[in-house]
């Protein structure tokens, strides 16, 4: 299996970002753009596929993390003896 | 700074003395020059202390602006008759050109001691990186066209080097894109040697002569792409310090290879000299390396 050339990276990318567009205008409702879902997973090979997915999940807690706020985590637990 | 103070109040008292034509009729104006002057010539008659009493010299300096020198003036202008406001006038304008002046000789001085900083630091930079010394062995790989290339290759020339992966999703793309960019614009330049670009895979498992001959054609016609053995790729990543980690296979066994994400400047003598990483855009990087080349002075045979 080949890499993707030139066209392929660029017909995967706007696929994403098509994707990524409607999640966004749904407030991330994955059912309203399962057309968008299909053709992203269609023009992008599945290791990209799972990368991008990760990549906005990530993007999306640090937005998160910016707008609201976090609570600092508790530090290890005592260890029950 | 008090030497060009005293010049200044010089100047501008030997004109003061020159273009007053007064005599000393009123008694402030008596009282004013009595003042001891500071300046070599005067004539005893007409001394005109210009400043009256002694202020401090950064008061002084401010001349027209300056808070003790302004009621004083509009005094001596309220007591001069006639031909003396002309001469006020006159006296106003020296001032002003010879601050303008001063203030320009200030703003170039700092300039230029700016100047100086940032090519202090630009060395330090250059000595630090070269502490570091990364590239400093060799490597034999083969080129996108199957011919065996070593480091001995490509001294003489400016290098960019990249390390990344043809099956990358986006980071190496848009790295090579970048650098694509920041050659071309140094292209334009006739003054400028040529810089050589490459790209060394990191998965030379997938990577093979072929694969990076379909790959490297997507960007500037002049980049090379590097394989080789899975040996000889690690030797040539462990110089430049090269992080890359393949991550896990999935079902039709595609995987991606966590690496480095780093844009290296290699100077024509093998020395590296400077990294760029994904926050410099194409502008940045190119004006780098044109202080690089301006700076580089060839190492003696």
């Amino acid at each position: 299996m080949s890499a993707p050339n030139s066209n392929q990276r660029k017909a995967c990318w706007g696929a994403r970002d098509e994707l990524w567009k409607c999640l966004d205008d749904n407030q991330d409702n994955a059912s309203s753009c399962e057309q968008f879902q299909k053709e992203y997973e269609a023009s992008c090979p599945a290791q990209w596929v799972k990368h991008f997915t990760k990549r906005r999940d990530f993007l999306k807690y640090k937005e998160k993390m910016q707008t609201e706020g976090f609570e600092p985590a508790d530090g290890p637990k005592e260890s029950q003896s | 700074l008090p030497i060009v103070v005293l010049l200044l109040r010089c100047t501008l008292r030997s004109s003061a003395v020159q273009q007053t034509s007064g005599s000393t009729h009123h008694p402030q104006r008596a009282w004013l020059s009595s003042q001891v002057p500071l300046c070599g010539h005067h004539t005893p008659k007409h001394r005109t202390g210009l400043y009256g009493p002694f202020t401090h010299p950064q008061q002084t300096l401010g001349s027209s602006r300056g808070p003790l020198s302004l009621p004083l003036f509009t005094q001596r202008v309220a007591l001069s008759q006639g031909p003396n406001t002309s001469t006020a006038k006159i006296r106003l304008r020296t001032r002003l050109v010879v601050t303008l002046l001063f203030g320009g000789g200030l703003l170039g001085t700092w300039w230029y001691v700016r100047n100086e900083k940032q090519q202090n630091h630009r060395m330090q930079r250059i000595e630090q990186l070269k502490k570091v010394a990364l590239g400093q062995g060799d490597f034999s790989l083969l080129d996108h066209r199957g011919h065996r290339r070593t480091k001995r290759d490509f001294l003489g020339s400016w290098v960019l080097l990249y390390f990344g992966f043809t099956h990358c999703p986006d980071i190496c793309p848009d790295e090579l894109d970048k650098i694509s960019a920041v050659v071309s614009a140094l292209d334009k330049d006739p003054s400028l040697p040529a810089v050589q670009p490459l790209f060394v895979t990191v998965d030379p498992e997938r990577d093979d002569v072929p694969a990076l001959e379909r790959y490297v054609k997507d960007f500037h016609p002049r980049l090379i792409g590097l394989t080789g053995t899975p040996e000889e790729v690690k030797v040539a990543g462990k110089d430049y310090r090269v992080y890359a980690s393949p991550g896990p296979k999935d079902e039709d066994g595609d995987y991606i290879v966590d690496h480095t994400i780093l844009i290296y400047l290699v100077n024509p003598d093998g020395l590296f000299l400077d990294y760029y990483n994904r926050m410099k855009d194409d502008v940045q990087i190119a004006e780098s390396v044109r202080n690089h080349m301006k700076s580089y002075i060839k190492l003696p045979e």
